[in-house]
Order: C-alpha cells, then sequence, then structure tokens
C-alpha cells in the first residue's frame, strides 16, 4: 500500500466528513529486541505495528481518533468518531494546523545496514557483552544483556496540502550486572545507543562501565547531614538541566504553570549555563526532518549564560503566545495529538576537566545516580535521592548511598560554578558534568 | 539457573528479518474484527471471528511449539478507549482510540520467544507464532494440536451502566462540575487540568495446557489537578479516582469533592516552608501512602528477580524480614478496585496472596515463567500491559493490613518527625533494594502534632529497612490509585494502607 497516498486520500475523507481542517498522521514501526543472560537466549521479541492518528477541527474545535486496524470500515468510523468527539470540545481559535513549508535535511536518520546484519551476529554481541561485563571477579551476577534495533516511517498530510514522510531508526546494546558481597547488593549498568550500527560503543566500553558502576559502590559509608558541594556526573547533570528544559515548554508557560514563565530574557541561573535545542543534528538520536505535525525542525537557543532567551512550541501554543511553531510538536505514537518537547538538547562544555572539578572540592558530594523528581518545573525546587562519592580536600573518600540533596531554584541554578569539558554527542541530552557551590545533603 | 553453552542456531536471519518485515505490509488487506467486538460489547457472543475461535488458536498454538518449547500462548486484545481533557476550563481535546491485536510467545526452559501482530487474521497469528517459535532449539515430536476448553473463573467486576451506552455529553459534564467546584474553592485557584479516560478491554487468553478464556474490563480514572498560585508561590495539587466499573463510579466518587480536595492541598502547600533535611520518623497518612511498601516491598516480591537470583529477597522465604506488625497482601479480586483483573493476562485466577505476615515473608508475586523456574504455585500476578509486551509479575491491589492503633495516638506519640500526608510518585532498585519518594504534601511533627506545612521533601532509604522499622500499624486502611511502570510496561493499580510510623527514615529537604 502507498502510505503516501493514503494519508492524503483519508484528509480528504475527513473532509467530506463534515472536519474544516484535518490531518492523517500514520506510523510504520518494526521492533526487535533480543535478551540474554547467563551465557544464553532469555527473550526474543519482533514486532511489527501500524496505526493512524486523525485530528480533524470543526469549528475552531479539535476532535482526535486513532486506529489500527485499516479496514475501510474501521477507517470510517474512526474519522466519525473524531468528527462527533469535535463537537464536544471548546471552540479555540489556536487550533490549527501548519503549511507544507520547507524540509530541513537531516543526515544521517537511518542505517540501511542494520536489517542486513544476522541474527546471529547480534545476538553473538549480547552474549559477549554479558561475558566482558561478568570478568572482573568482584562481579557476581549479571541481570542480562541485550541488543535491540527499531525502525519507524512517519507520513503526516494535512488540508493546508502539508504531504511529508521520512523514515529513521537506531540500535542500541545495554548490559545490566550486579555485585554480590556478603548482605550488600550493588547494580550496575551501562548502554550505547546509536543511529548507526558501525557507532555502537565498543563491548569492551559498555562492559566496562557497567561492572565499574557496580562494584564501586560496594561498602559505601554514612555521611552526617550537612551543606556542601554537590558535584552532577554528566549522567546525572542531564536530569539537573532536563527541569528547566520541562519549564521552558511555551505551553507551560503560557498557563503560569514554569517557574520561569515570567522570566524572558531575566537571568536564573549562573552565567555558565547555555542551553541550546537542535533538530537537525546529523546522527542526532533526537533528530528529524520535521516534527510531529510537519513543522521543520530547526537549530535555537533557549538559554544563554543564564538568561532564558526562548521558549519552544507546537503550532497551537505559538498561535496562543502570538508567535511562529518552532517545530517543537512532539508525537509519541500515533495514538495521541501533539505534544511539545525539545529535540537534541546541547550544554556547551566548560573549561575543567571532571577531575579537575574534584580537586577544586574541599568537601562534596559526587553524584552518580540520581533518583526522585528531581527539579519541579512548577517551583523551581531541587529535591531527590542521591548516590556517590564523598569527596574531602579533593580527593575521593568513599562511596554513598542513600543520601537524599535539595535547594531551591535559585541556590542550586545560580550556584552552578564549575562546568566540565566532558559532552557525549551521541546522547539526546548532552550535558557536561557541573557542581553546584552548596546544597543540603541528608544524611544520618 | 541454565548455564549450558548456547547451542549453534539455524535461525535463517533473512527468513527470520522476512517474517518480521512483512507483517505491516499485509495489515491493510485483512478482514476486521471489530464489528464482531463491538457487538460482543453489546452483549451477544463473546468474540466471534475468524482468528480468536478455538480451532484457530489450537492451530496458532501448534505452530508456536513447531520447534519445541515447554509452554505457548496467544493473547489478543482489543481495546476501544475515550479520552477527553479540559485545561484551564476549556475543553482542548477529545481522543477517541482503537487498538487491536495479538501476542504470541513460546517459552522454553528459561527462554521467551514474542512476537506481536496488529492484525487478528489466522495469516497473522500463524506468522507471529513461527517468529515467536525460533527461540525453542529442544526439537520436538509431531505436535498435535491440542483441544481449547473454556475454562470457569469467577468475575469481580460488576457493570451498571456500560460505557459505550454513555453519552459523551455526561462525561463533560462531570468535568466542567469538578472545574467549577475547584474554580470556587478560593481565587488563588488559577486554573485546573481535569482528564477524564475509560476504555474497554476485550481479551482472549489460549495456551499450550488447553485454557481458553474471554472476558471483557472496563476501566474509569478521573484526575483534577489544580494549580494554586498567590503570585509568589505556586502548588500543583491532585485527585485521582479509578475503578473497573461502569459508568456507576459516579454514584460513589464526587467531582465536587475531589475538586475541593485537590484545591485544598493547592492552597495548603503555598503557605508551606522548606522541608528539613536528615533522619527522621515519618507518619504516613492512610491510602495513597501505601505506594512507598508498594515500590519499596512490593516490586522487589515480584518473582522476576528472584528467579533470577538477583532480587533483594532471594533465600529470604519463611524468614523474618520486617517487623511483626507488618502484614502486606497483593489481592486481585477486591470488586471494582482499578488493580482488580479477574485472571490475570495468563490466565490464571486472581487471588489473595498474602506476602508478608507478622513479619514474615510468605510469597512471592508470580508469572508462569517465574513459578516453573522458582517451582512455585502460580498467583496471578502474570500481567501486561497489552498485546505489545509479554506478561510479567506485577503487583494488582498491594496494601498493609491494618492493625490496632489509633491514627490520632501514632502522631501524639511521635516527638519529632514528619507527617507525609501524600506523596507523589517514586522507585525502587528491586537489586539493591535502594527506593526514593517524593512527598507532595508534609507536616512538621512537633511535641505529637502536626504542625506547617513543608515541601520538597524526598524520602529515601532501602526496603529492607523499611519494614523492620515500621513500628505503628492504624486501623484506618484505605486506598489510593496510580499506574505502575515497569520494564517499559504500565500497570493500573491500587495500592493501600492505614496511617503507619516509619522510625528514621532519610528526609530530603533544603533546610538544615
Amino acid at each position: 500500500m502507498n502510505y503516501k497516498e493514503l494519508t492524503k486520500k483519508l484528509v480528504r475523507e475527513c473532509l467530506n466528513r463534515g472536519a474544516d481542517k484535518a490531518e492523517v498522521y500514520l506510523q510504520n514501526a518494526r521492533n526487535l529486541s533480543v535478551s540474554v543472560r547467563n551465557n544464553d537466549i532469555e527473550k526474543i521479541e519482533e514486532a511489527d505495528s501500524i496505526g493512524i492518528g486523525f485530528r480533524v477541527i470543526v469549528g475552531n474545535r479539535l476532535g482526535f481518533s486513532h486506529c489500527n486496524d485499516f479496514s475501510d470500515k474501521s477507517l470510517q468510523d474512526t474519522i466519525k468518531r473524531a468528527i462527533d468527539f469535535a463537537k464536544l470540545t471548546t471552540s479555540d481559535e489556536n487550533n490549527l494546523l501548519p503549511a507544507q513549508e520547507g524540509y530541513t535535511e537531516v543526515e544521517g536518520l537511518y542505517d540501511p545496514e542494520i536489517v542486513k546484519i544476522s541474527m546471529d551476529k547480534k545476538i553473538n554481541m549480547a552474549l559477549e557483552l554479558e561475558k566482558l561485563a561478568m570478568k572482573d571477579e568482584r562481579i557476581t551476577d549479571s541481570s542480562g544483556s541485550g541488543y535491540g534495533e527499531r525502525d519507524t516511517e512517519v507520513f503526516i498530510a494535512n488540508s493546508n496540502g502539508l504531504s511529508k514522510s521520512y523514515k529513521s531508526g537506531g540500535c542500541s546494546l545495554s548490559v545490566g550486572v550486579v555485585a554480590h558481597k556478603g548482605d550488600q547488593r550493588s547494580s550496575g549498568y551501562d548502554w550505547s545507543s546509536r543511529r548507526f550500527f558501525a557507532d555502537l560503543d565498543s563491548l569492551e566500553n559498555i562492559a566496562k562501565n557497567a561492572a565499574r558502576r557496580a562494584y564501586e559502590m560496594l561498602d559505601p559509608k554514612s555521611i552526617q547531614t550537612q551543606r556542601a558541594s554537590v558535584i552532577f556526573e554528566d549522567r546525572v547533570s542531564s536530569r539537573l538541566i532536563g527541569g528547566i528544559i520541562g519549564a521552558l515548554n511555551g505551553l507551560r508557560v503560557l498557563r503560569g504553570a514554569s517557574f520561569l514563565s515570567d522570566s524572558m530574557n531575566k537571568k536564573f541561573a549562573s552565567d555558565l549555563i547555555t542551553i541550546t535545542d537542535d533538530g537537525t543534528r546529523p546522527k542526532g538520536l533526537a533528530s528529524a526532518p520535521f516534527d510531529g505535525e510537519g513543522v521543520p525542525t530547526k537549530k535555537r537557543t533557549l538559554v544563554e549564560n543564564g538568561v532564558v532567551k526562548n521558549f519552544y512550541y507546537n503550532t497551537y501554543a505559538a498561535s496562543r503566545a502570538g508567535t511562529e511553531s518552532t517545530g517543537n510538536a512532539s508525537r509519541g505514537r500515533y495514538t495521541s495529538p501533539p505534544g511539545i518537547s525539545t529535540h537534541n538538547i546541547l550544554v556547551p562544555a566548560g573549561k575543567h576537566t571532571p577531575k579537575q572539578i574534584i580537586e577544586a572540592t574541599n568537601k562534596g558530594l559526587l553524584v552518580n545516580s540520581l533518583t526522585g523528581s528531581g527539579l519541579n518545573t512548577t517551583t523551581g525546587d531541587f529535591s531527590g535521592g542521591a548516590e556517590g562519592f564523598w569527596i574531602e580536600n579533593g580527593k575521593i573518600q568513599h562511596p554513598v548511598r542513600g543520601l537524599t540533596i535539595a535547594g531551591s531554584a535559585e541556590e542550586v541554578l545560580k550556584g552552578i560554578d564549575m562546568l566540565g569539558d566532558d559532552l557525549d554527542m551521541n546522547r539526546s541530552m548532552i550535558t557536561p558534568t557541573l557542581r553546584v557551590k552548596e546544597m543540603q545533603i541528608g544524611g544520618v | 539457573m541454565s548455564n549450558k553453552k548456547l547451542s549453534k542456531r539455524n535461525i535463517s536471519r533473512r527468513k527470520f528479518l522476512d517474517l518480521s518485515m512483512k507483517g505491516g505490509l499485509l495489515v491493510a488487506a485483512t478482514p476486521t474484527l471489530l464489528s464482531g467486538l463491538v457487538s460482543f460489547k453489546e452483549g451477544t457472543k463473546p468474540m466471534p471471528g475468524i482468528a480468536t475461535d478455538k480451532s484457530t488458536l489450537s492451530k496458532v498454538i501448534a505452530k508456536a511449539l513447531e520447534r519445541g518449547g515447554d509452554f505457548a500462548d496467544v493473547y489478543v486484545e482489543n481495546r476501544i478507549s475515550r479520552e477527553i481533557s479540559m485545561e484551564e476550563s476549556i475543553f482542548t481535546s477529545g481522543v477517541y482510540g482503537i487498538r487491536q491485536g495479538a501476542g504470541v510467545r513460546v517459552i522454553c526452559g528459561d527462554k521467551t520467544g514474542f512476537a506481536y501482530s496488529d492484525d487478528i487474521s489466522e495469516k497473522s497469528l500463524m506468522r507471529a507464532a513461527e517468529v515467536a517459535s525460533y527461540v525453542a532449539r529442544n526439537g520436538s515430536d509431531k505436535i498435535t494440536p491440542i483441544d481449547l476448553a473454556t475454562a470457569e473463573r469467577k468475575s469481580y467486576v460488576t457493570v451498571k451502566q456500560p460505557l459505550d451506552e454513555i453519552a459523551d455529553e455526561k462525561r463533560t459534564e462531570l468535568m466542567k462540575r469538578a472545574d467549577q467546584a475547584a474554580l470556587d474553592y478560593d481565587s488563588k485557584i488559577r486554573m485546573t487540568e481535569i482528564n477524564y479516560y475509560d476504555q474497554v478491554r476485550s481479551r482472549v487468553i489460549a495456551n499450550s495446557e488447553g485454557l481458553y478464556l474471554s472476558d471483557e474490563l472496563p476501566l474509569i480514572m478521573f484526575i483534577v489537578n489544580t494549580l494554586g498560585d498567590d503570585g509568589n508561590r505556586r502548588h500543583m495539587g491532585r485527585q485521582r479516582e479509578s475503578y473497573h466499573s461502569g459508568f456507576e463510579m459516579f454514584d460513589k466518587v464526587s467531582p465536587e469533592a475531589m475538586a475541593k480536595k485537590a484545591a485544598r492541598e493547592s492552597v495548603d502547600m503555598l503557605d508551606a516552608g522548606d522541608s528539613p533535611a536528615g533522619t527522621m520518623d515519618v507518619v504516613m497518612e492512610n491510602g495513597w501512602g501505601g505506594v512507598l511498601v508498594h515500590e519499596a516491598v512490593g516490586h522487589p516480591l515480584e518473582a522476576d528477580n528472584i528467579a533470577k537470583g538477583i532480587g533483594a529477597f532471594t533465600g529470604k522465604l519463611g524468614k523474618k524480614v520486617a517487623a511483626e506488625c507488618f502484614t502486606m497482601v497483593d489481592d486481585g479480586t477486591i470488586p471494582n478496585y482499578r488493580g482488580t483483573i479477574n485472571y490475570d493476562d495468563e490466565g490464571t485466577p486472581a487471588r489473595k496472596n498474602v506476602l508478608i505476615e507478622n513479619g514474615v515473608l510468605k510469597g512471592y508475586m508470580t508469572d508462569v515463567l517465574s513459578a516453573k523456574q522458582l517451582d512455585m504455585k502460580r498467583t496471578g500476578n502474570g500481567r501486561r500491559e497489552s498485546y505489545r509486551h509479554i506478561p510479567i509479575p506485577r503487583m494488582t491491589n498491594t496494601f498493609i493490613q491494618k492493625g490496632t492503633d489509633k491514627p490520632d495516638d501514632i502522631v501524639a506519640s511521635t516527638e519529632k518527625g514528619l507527617y507525609v500526608q501524600s506523596l507523589g510518585g517514586g522507585s525502587v532498585n528491586p537489586i539493591t533494594g535502594q527506593f526514593n519518594f517524593t512527598c507532595r504534601e508534609s507536616y512538621i511533627i512537633e511535641n505529637g502534632k502536626k504542625t506547617k506545612p513543608v515541601r520538597g521533601a524526598t524520602l529515601v532509604g532501602s526496603c529492607m529497612d523499611i519494614v523492620s522499622n515500621i513500628d505503628a500499624v492504624g486501623d484506618d486502611l484505605d486506598f489510593g490509585v496510580g499506574f505502575c511502570g515497569k520494564a517499559g510496561q504500565t500497570a493500573e493499580v491500587t495500592v493501600g494502607q492505614p496511617t503507619v510510623r516509619i522510625r528514621g527514615i532519610n528526609v530530603g529537604g533544603s533546610r538544615a
């Protein structure tokens, strides 16, 4: 079946049935995942899924429906449901659909080699990865290793004459291990996720990192409740930055549910913090030629030296704010109307190596695992559970577990006083190690 | 646990991938079951149609076991859902969804093969069975199709007003009422976000043990969020109610009462100060607070990590793991509750399972695979988010059994600590047992009295410590509803507890 023609035909069908504006979004996805444990296959999962979402606007009222059954009767019934549902919702002149505009060319979204690589090779990689991660004698158990891949084709058509499609894909490797010592169990996990198979991190690296993360946390000691510096490793600094990103969501801002609602062009964070959102980075995990409703993606600066420069919008929120869509309409699956989210986030690197940051810390906590809500997007306050290492006199002393860290928006975001030079360009959220001068740490 | 060397697999990679690639392209040309399923909802015949009859499913199971294996099952599902959103007093979207498909699974030793299809034709099911069958390598004698027989199961879900007979305006009416009640509560309520969701999930389950089952489960969820804003601070308050029920759920659940509760939280918390930090005694109010033991104790008692020998409670069966006053139960049979399931998604009847009794570990929650691996009975906890996911051990309605202490006495006998009135979300690492929680609404306890509100408190600790340190259990058992995420799958659950006190939890706040 020609999906491009199908989506265009279904847009006409929506109009024929009474919609004033209509959008049809079709997603066709294929998944494969292999899990191995204790040197044997544990699970092989394989699937295709395909479905269509209908967004209709009837007299400025919005209705949405979806189905994954492509029989004519079901498609017709689903369209009718969307139109019926539109009658329930409130008229809103901001319910608009984008025009065709152009394409942004984005390189490296699909690796045609992935499907050509044999199942045996993929399974053997997962087996080898587990074996390597178990090599260290401190590692006692495996919680499994795995290989996964996915490719997705998207087709969008709307009644403004927009008709676009693209194909993307990716693959990943992951492993989890356990270090069991007396009554203690410590787990470590690492992964690599890439657009291209050849770009996957080496098995040795992934294995080594997972094993290290498990054994290095053995024999933790407790510390007193106190105020001290907190260093967020790159893996967890993304949680802090993620809270800022959530607060820059244009719709959240319009609703007053963001702590940055009144902060445009105001300084809310340290000079060291600049944040860009880039949907066009070649091979980027969150790159795409256009967003979830067909608007071309861009590269934009959201925060510059601690000052809010831009919010991000989809078509609806942009219209409400009296501006243009920034190409940030998100679409999880075909089952929901467009939301709002960023693409590849980057916080440009600072001047110090992570080692230098530790050495410059008289007393503090190096966090390598963060749980809980993190930065609250409504209030800006930070609160979470933390694990990591205790630092005194610029040196790591011992692992620590079961701690809490907290601070107000002011204290945490303006208190960022050192930024690392370590950026892992293969993530969708690229943030370096960073240090907050002082936070409240809860211990015994 | 299997430690044997990997045998030479002769999966033809082209064939494997070809099989998987074809699925999507054929979907469009196949007939639909929808009309049959819709008529099922109207109370005629369960799941008619070519691919859910016993003889077809029997063939699919035989195909799945063609290369060997110990167990195979087919799960066919149709889900019709409605979701209406109201934000800032306007109806922003209405989403109507139809999702259907089938998953075929093969278990061979410790291995699982799984494939699913969005299409429920015989051809697609046979293809899924073939893909799933590749995991089995132990060969087999010629499999003859087994006879499927409809099994008897009790139902714990009653419906008086079927959801598909309710006009959509009745749904939006409830939302308007909640919105108005919240805005009327206080001028500091800046806006509301109200979400109505319902679904009817029809399922057919058949397996190589000859089991055949079909039923449908309605589910409603109603969520009220209110934003309090005094020009200086903001706080989002929340109330959620959910039952496996027809529309008569709203005879018991009042949108106005929910809105007032959420609005009260929003307004009261605007005056909250910073939370203290450090280890202290915590009194947890009855109801949704049960999510703490759901995470901290429930997840580590799910048998998958126990079977792997890596779960925090591995090897502790029959041993004392908690305080004497602590009894915890998972019960999938409480009439119409959100976590109630009649039978799990593998067909095992729902049960009341005592997990920890007076501090002694009595049992784990199993699915077919982990029960086999541990040589234990199936407990009715094999649940799956949809046909796109494999069953894994999950909780249903999980709660701390009520005790004898009076809630007021528990607070009065706590000299200094934190009173947690409402929790947000949390998580646990089931291997290390380390958990964390965010408090939505909490108060300082001083000299046995609940005093000023504090915001942003986080609770952390280890599951072993928490169950040992519970020293008071109230007589006021109540429940709350939520979503539980595990291994990329979401399950609808209820949690519950009476008011309890836990000695010495690490509380995170920004105040020294």
